[in-house]
This record gives structure tokens, sequence and C-alpha cells, in this order.
């Protein structure tokens, strides 16, 4: 308990320096949350005229579709605010970049996670919120399942960015490898799953385990299902053991880039 | 007069050559990258399987499924090639390269416009080619003739030159911003949502069809798509005229906006 409540303010505190650092270039760090909030907007709306014009798809209509939205990018966007660093693991890996984390006395891996923020998670978290509380316009206690269900979606993005990102120990450089299947789970993350059947739908639980994204977190606040909630949780948790276990595995065949570099 | 802009055409058609070779060279890594092509067009497959099977329809907007799929199989391709202008110029800008321009005997805009046009056209070949494999591993092949290639080939260029012009000012507003990388994202999904990328023109709202119709965006994506599943000629008449407009209209701002802007560059040292 003692260890997780300093890992708890280790985060707080690199969040805040992150963010404080972030706000030396105020124009072009409001500019991207402004823009990351309207890009999701685009997306929204046309799903609103989509369902303007088919009610309903698979059983599923427009509030379940935003709310898959409000999931997907708040979850996505509180990841990336705190583990900013979970996108450039592969590029820190491959460059030999991890000897400066690894002179610290904290775990290896969170440690990394945290070092950095992206700008342009903190549109996608607040867009999440936001618009959920807008569209959705939920009582308390769906809104207390859905701060709950995000927790557990970033907790999903940062095992399965982890996970990806890993494979630069075994593969090489494999930026590219993760940045697509980053996308490839990021896209299945944004439709709804009941869109898929047969041998995709086994991926989907697998390869890239979007479902635990795009379809339980999305059931258990339709019917306020705790036992489906509970599944999502589980996926994510799983999704983060694997990924943790590749990166302390492939760790043993790190090899140093013999870079200088110094932290501030 | 004739022979120096003979010699000027041939210059900036060997630029836009150049790229195309040089872009060719990295045939693999173009080819990498063609996954989420896959992914997405695999995505829409299904999204629309499902709405007309859900609907009963056998024609939604006028497009039939296959038609559908290989309508977006286009505009996906148009998207997905689109090379990274506006962060190219905004970096030339915040590095003073752009200066370095200025000494050569190019125009800076036609040197990046013919750059992008070169490379922009092996990244969409690659596209395309897959994603018309991937159509047609799904709903076979769309009735196509001469006149759907023909009057694709003649839109699809102007396309890609309002496409340049719109991310090439983007890049000039480097000038005056501190990131334009919020600008460029904006200006993406207006192209892909209001272009037609995701769903085509005919189902939106009548309403927005009229606006829609008159920006620059879908004459980037609907219309060369909409022309190769289903040519008319009274439409490609109208879509040229469309982008002939945009491209002066854009042309013009660019002009404007370039002639301010290099006022603003401050060259020091040697």
């Amino acid at each position: 308990m003692t260890v997780l409540t300093n890992y708890l303010k280790l985060a707080f505190a690199y969040t805040k320096l992150n963010l404080n650092a972030q706000l030396e270039y105020r124009g072009a760090f409001f500019s991207q949350v402004v823009a990351m909030f309207v890009n999701n907007i685009v997306w929204v709306w046309f799903w609103v005229l989509f369902f303007s014009r088919f009610k309903v798809l698979r059983g599923w209509d427009i509030n379940d579709v935003v709310t898959l939205w409000c999931i997907a990018a708040s979850g996505f966007g509180l990841a990336h605010t705190v583990c900013g660093n979970a996108l450039q693991l592969p590029v820190l890996i491959a460059r030999g970049q991890l000897d400066v984390w690894m002179l610290y006395p904290r775990a290896l891996l969170p440690h990394i996670l945290l070092g950095r923020m992206s700008a342009t998670a903190w549109g996608d978290a607040i867009f999440g919120y936001v618009i959920y509380l807008i569209f959705i316009k939920p009582d308390l206690q769906h809104f207390s399942l859905f701060v709950a269900l995000t927790v557990s979606v970033a907790f999903l993005f940062v095992g399965f960015s982890i996970f990806t990102g890993s494979l630069t120990f075994f593969l090489g450089n494999s930026e590219s490898l993760a940045e697509q299947w980053r996308y490839a789970m990021i896209t299945f993350s944004t439709y709804p799953a009941t869109l898929f059947e047969g041998g995709v739908k086994i991926i989907l639980y697998t390869l890239i385990p979007a479902v635990f994204v795009s379809y339980y977190p999305i059931i258990a606040l339709r019917e306020m299902s705790l036992f489906n909630a509970a599944i999502a949780v589980a996926g994510s948790a799983a999704v983060v053991a694997a990924g943790v276990f590749v990166f302390y595995f492939g760790l043993r065949r790190y090899e140093s880039g013999n870079l200088m570099e110094m932290r501030g | 007069m004739i022979k120096s802009s003979l010699s000027a055409v041939n210059k900036y058609w060997w630029i836009a050559l150049t790229s195309a070779k040089s872009n060719l060279a990295y045939l693999a890594e173009i080819g990498s990258r063609v996954f989420f092509l896959g992914v997405i067009l695999y995505i829409f497959l299904r999204l629309w399987q499902v709405t007309y099977g859900e609907t009963g329809s056998q024609t939604l907007g006028g497009f039939t499924l296959p038609q559908m799929l290989w309508y977006l199989a286009i505009t996906e391709s148009i998207i997905l090639s689109g090379p990274r202008v506006a962060q190219s110029v905004d970096q030339d800008v915040r590095t003073g390269a752009i200066s370095i321009h200025f000494i050569r005997p190019l125009s800076y805009p036609l040197y990046c416009m013919f750059n992008t046009l070169g490379e922009r056209t092996v990244r969409f070949a690659v596209n395309a080619s897959v994603g018309a494999l991937i159509a047609f591993l799904f709903v076979g092949f769309v009735p196509v003739n001469a006149m759907s290639i023909l009057f694709f080939l003649a839109v699809l260029p102007l396309a890609f030159v309002i496409d340049f012009l719109g991310n090439f000012l983007i890049g000039l507003a480097a000038f005056w911003l501190e990131d334009t990388n919020g600008l460029v994202l904006i200006y993406s999904r207006l192209t892909m949502i209001l272009g037609g990328m995701l769903i085509p023109m005919e189902l939106f709202p009548d309403s927005w069809q009229n606006v829609l119709k008159f920006l620059p965006f879908s004459a980037i994506v609907y219309a060369p798509a909409r022309l190769f599943v289903d040519p008319n000629l009274i439409f490609f008449q109208e879509v040229m005229v469309r982008q002939v407009v945009a491209c002066l209209v854009f042309g013009g701002a660019v002009f404007a906006v370039y002639r301010i802007a290099s006022r603003r560059v401050f060259a020091n040292g040697g």
C-alpha cells in the first residue's frame, strides 16, 4: 500500500512537472488541445449525421456510439497525459536511450512512462468527460462508472503501447509496426464492436483487444452491469500484465546506445 | 518568352519526376503503411454491409454496396496519400531553411508543389493498387469504362493541387503562429468529413449538400471517387469548374500570404 501511495505521488509530481513544461509554450499547448477537441467533435458529428439517416446499427444508437467515443477518447487521453512516454517506447529502446532511466532508484518501466506528457492527450481527455456530461447527461451512478471505466481503458492503452513498443527489443526498430498496430487498435476502438464477426472478433479479444474499449464498457454503462465492467477491467489488467512481461523479458536483450544525455 | 516558359515548365517537371523517383526507392516503406488502409477499408465494409442489410436497400444515395466500397477505397487512397506539406513548410520557416530557397532560381511555392505532386503520385498509386485489391476481394469489380478512368484522371491532379495549396497556406502560418500542428489536424479532419471520405455527399442532409458543394473539400475527395464509380459528363464539367475556381482562390491566397510572409524573413550570418 505504501509503495502504491508512493508511486501515485510520483505520478502526480511528474504530471505537474510535465504540465508546467508544456505551459512554457502556452500557445502551442492550447492550440493542440483545442485542435484535438475539435478533431473528436468532427468525428462525433459524423456519427450524428450517420444516425440521423440510419437510426440503429446492430442494436446501437447514437447514445451508445457517443459513449464509445467518450470512453475511448478520455481513456486514451488520460493514459498519455500521465504516461506520455508510452508512445515513445520503441524509439527509446531502438536508440538505446533507456540508460538514463536505469540510474534512478525507481522501478524502470513506470518511471519511463511518467517521463513525458502528450499535449494533444489533454484535448482527448477533456473531450471525453465534457461531451459525456453534455450529450448523455448521466446521473451520478452512471458518471461514476464512466470515470472508473475510463481509468480501466487508460490502463489498457498504456499496456498495449508497452506491449507493442517492447517488441523493439526483439525485432530491432519496430516503430513503424508499433505505430500501425496502435492505429489499428484506436480505429477498432472507435467503431461499434457489434459490427465484427468470426475471426475478426477473436482478433479483437487478443491481438487488437478493442472489445475492452468498444464493447464491454458500453454494455456496462447501458445496463449498469458490474459484471461487464469487471470483464473490461480484467481485459485491461491482462493487457497490462502482458505488456509488463514482454518489456522486462525483452530488457535482457537491451543494448545501450552510449549516448550522453541530461534530464532537466 | 516561349523558350523561357518552356524552360520553367521543364524545370518543375524534373522536380516532380525526381521526387517521384526518390519515393519509388522507398516503396517497401510506403507499402508497410498500407496495413492501416486495409484495416480501415475492412471496418467500412462491415459498417456499410450492416447498414445496407438493416435498411434492406439495394442502393443508398444512389450507390450499390460494391460502388460504395470502391468509392471508399478511392477516397481513403486520396486521403492517406497526402504528404506532410504543412509540417515541412513549418520546419523551413522555423529553421530559416526557407531563406536558402530565395537565392535559388526557383519559386519556393512551385518547388514545394511539384515536389509534393511527385511524392503524392507514387503514394496514391500504391494506396490505390492495394485499395483496389481489397475492394475486389471483398465485393468484386464495379463496372468501370474508359469514361470513368478519363474523368477520374482529369480531376485527380487538380484535387491534389487544391489540397497542396490548403496545406501550404497552413504551413505559412508558421510565420505568425507558435505551432501549426493544431491547424493541420483540423484541416485534415474537415477534408475527411466534409470532403466525403466516410460518407458520400448524397447521404448528407439536403441542406448540407448545397453548402458542401461550394467548399473545396468535396472537390478534393468526393468528386474524383464519385466520377470513378459513376461517371457523368455534366457532373464532370461542374467539378472541373469548381476545381479551377478553388485553385484560383487558393492560389491567389498563397501568392498574397507568401508575399507578406517573405518580408518577415531575416537572414543573419554567413
